[in-house]
């Protein structure tokens, strides 16, 4: 019997000590053994279960800006000069960058590319009158304008998302644009079509698992995508899909229909970085002040022109 | 802002571009002419108080604490300052408030000769303009949500509800401000509402003539409130971070919210020098608001204004604000600022013809 015993006492001994063994070399604590975390391969994102919000939906909350230079042009773009580089030096040079167009091109109906094109030469243009179509000169951003949708989730600014469980708040750093997301499809003081058009359109969102699904109509023609001359029509229909895809980024991705002026849906897609910096928040870009001169100088007494 | 009425109307835009962004206005006084005094103090009105038969409860968020999430509105005819009638008395007798309600809506459609009970907006209308359509710019008061208002004026604080003296050294700058001819000659002097530049939300929120909607938006870190004029928005963290340092100035200030029991405090400082709060001084100014939900569709909105450099003592105002229905529509007024072009191209042509441009007192 006790040499039964025994024999179990050295069984035990030996599987324990095989167990905890590794354990007892084990590096020090935070380290993983075996397998190590990789470095991140650009455009994969492992899975990763979003936090949630106290009613359960996942938590967009917090402050986030784009890394592309998407708003000079959308596709792919060398690095050119400024547009007054004999002042501006390097201060006003536009970088270069890849494009976040799915797939590289911009299905443009023939007639719309002569228009893109035109918008591209005349992008500084401004000339402010009380004629109402004085819209089709110039790029908006320039004046000051509100970015529109897209563009204004690819500006080189911050913007901070604000969900709740009726709507969601997109409040832009650029231009100081506010986006409502009307969450509640059965609340009877929010319209299904938009009621009167807008620069930063008409959105109702729902939610697809890990994902906000932001469908938006609505759309004044006045914005443009890029400083690239890339625009739409009245008829633009923006679906945006927002995934959580890490604590720290958001997959974005932008399908945009318009059968005015393109002759399919086209994608753009890139990651959006959340802002990490210690008691982050937004500042001020309220340019409208910057551009007083640029817009009415024609008409100021002392033209600058 | 728009300008409905056409280029030609040079002179009614550069009064109403003048008048409608005065940058303290309130509704006007509801006893411009005689007035009744009454010897008795009047008894407390709360319109609320009355018939109350079934308990309310408060919204609240997730975290439990209240939610004023929806759609508000701030207008009545009180006055900012309290007419001198009135005393020390907070609150009008119901008779009273009726009345001042009745005159004011009288007066939206009419404002009659100066002096008259039933002007509303004071000064703000050009006694010499022809027929002003009070449904222009949503004025009249089935428009602009006006509701009647219990109370004499919204200051309350000092009790005689009229705002303290200012200091010296305010005095001194509000002297300096004076005089000098209003001038047209760039954008820049059109001022900061119809350079569309500031257009409302303060803080603090006070209301104006239409379009003193806001929209309130909240969850337990942060609380949203867009003001419908201009769209404005401020973005009220919850999470106790401090405000930036004094080297960051903000249009709105930089606001900082927590909770006393179901109020929300609010605390702003980090104002630019060009937009305080009736021309106070940026680096001392700081605005404290409560807000605290009374009923299903009431607010009761505080501030208090706090600016030792300006006024000699802090002071405070009440302004009750009302449910109203959504949604708020985007302005965008930078992007159609016709008034800017007309205002400017009207004084240019003035000045080509030989006449001086239209000036303001």
């Amino acid at each position: 019997m006790r040499r039964h015993l025994r024999d179990v006492m050295i069984g035990f001994v030996t599987v324990a000590g095989a167990m905890f063994f590794p354990m007892a070399v084990r590096p020090m604590a935070g380290q993983t053994p075996a397998a190590a975390v990789k470095v991140p391969t650009p455009g994969q994102f492992p899975p990763y279960k979003a936090p949630r919000t106290a009613d359960g939906k996942p938590d967009f909350n917090g402050i986030l800006q784009a890394l592309v230079t998407a708003n000079l042009d959308v596709q792919d773009h060398d690095a050119q000069p400024g547009p007054h580089p004999e002042i501006m030096g390097a201060y006003d040079a536009w970088p270069g960058g890849q494009g976040i167009v799915e797939g590289g091109e911009i299905p443009y109906r023939p007639e719309a590319l002569a228009q893109k094109k035109a918008n591209a030469e005349k992008r500084m243009v401004v000339n402010i009158t009380s004629d109402p179509r004085r819209h089709d000169t110039g790029d908006p951003e320039l004046k000051c304008y509100m970015a529109g949708v897209p563009r204004a989730n690819y500006m080189p600014f911050p913007f901070q998302i604000v969900q709740t469980p009726n709507v969601i708040m997109i409040g832009y750093e650029y231009a100081r644009a506010l986006r409502k997301i009307y969450m509640n499809p059965n609340d009877k003081d929010i319209p299904k079509e938009a009621p009167a058009d807008s620069w930063m359109g008409w959105s109702h969102g729902r939610f697809e698992g890990d994902t906000l699904v932001v469908d938006s109509t609505g759309f004044v023609p006045y914005t443009w995508f890029d400083r690239a001359g890339n625009y739409h029509s009245d008829g633009l229909h923006v679906v945006e899909r927002y995934t959580l895809v890490s604590p720290y980024h958001i997959l974005y991705e932008a399908t945009i229909e318009d059968s005015k002026v393109f002759t399919r849906p086209w994608k753009m897609s890139f990651p959006l970085y959340r802002r990490m910096e210690k008691n982050v928040q937004l500042v001020d870009f309220n340019c409208t002040e910057f551009v007083l001169d640029l817009l009415y100088g024609q008409y100021s007494k002392y033209p600058s022109k | 802002m728009r300008n409905r009425l056409g280029a030609s109307s040079t002179a009614l835009g550069v009064v109403l571009a003048m008048g409608l962004f005065a940058p303290t206005f309130v509704a006007a006084q509801s006893s411009a002419g005689a007035a009744k005094t009454d010897a008795k103090t009047a008894a407390k009105t709360d319109t609320n108080a009355a018939a109350k038969t079934k308990a309310w409860v408060m919204p609240r968020m997730a975290d439990g604490h209240p939610d004023f999430s929806g759609y508000w509105n701030m207008l009545s005819f009180a006055p900012l300052e309290r007419p001198a009638k009135y005393g020390n008395r907070e609150f009008l007798t119901a008779k009273e408030m009726e009345d001042v309600f009745k005159s004011g809506v009288r007066g939206s459609y009419d404002p009659g000769p100066p002096g008259s009970e039933d002007r509303f907006g004071g000064e703000l209308f050009n006694p010499d303009s022809a027929d002003y359509d009070a449904t222009t710019y949503g004025l009249s008061p089935w428009q602009n949500g006006v509701k009647p208002n219990p109370r004499t004026s919204l200051v309350v604080d000092p009790p005689d509800g009229r705002i303290p003296p200012l200091t010296p050294e305010a005095e001194a700058k509000a002297k300096a401000r004076q005089g000098g001819a209003v001038s047209y000659d760039t954008a820049r002097d059109l001022g900061q509402g119809t350079g569309c530049i500031f257009q409302s939300g303060g803080p603090p929120l006070t209301p104006a003539q239409y379009n003193s909607g806001l929209f309130i938006a909240q969850n337990p870190g942060y609380v949203v409130i867009e003001t419908e004029t201009g769209s404005e928005f401020r973005i009220i963290p919850l999470d106790g971070s401090p405000h930036p340092s004094v080297k960051i100035h903000k249009w709105h200030g930089d606001s900082r919210g927590h909770w006393e029991g179901d109020t929300l405090v609010v605390e702003t400082t980090n104002f630019r020098p060009d937009r305080t709060y009736r021309n106070g001084d940026p680096n001392t100014q700081k605005i404290i608001e409560y807000f605290k939900r009374t009923d299903e569709d009431k607010i009761e909105y505080k501030f208090t204004v706090d600016d030792p450099s300006t006024w000699t003592k802090p002071w405070s105002a009440i302004i009750p604000m009302s449910a109203t229905t959504g949604p708020i529509f985007e302005a965008d007024c930078s992007e159609n600022n016709y008034a800017a072009v007309n205002i400017l191209a009207g004084a240019r042509r003035a000045e080509r013809e030989a006449k001086a441009p239209v000036s303001q007192k």
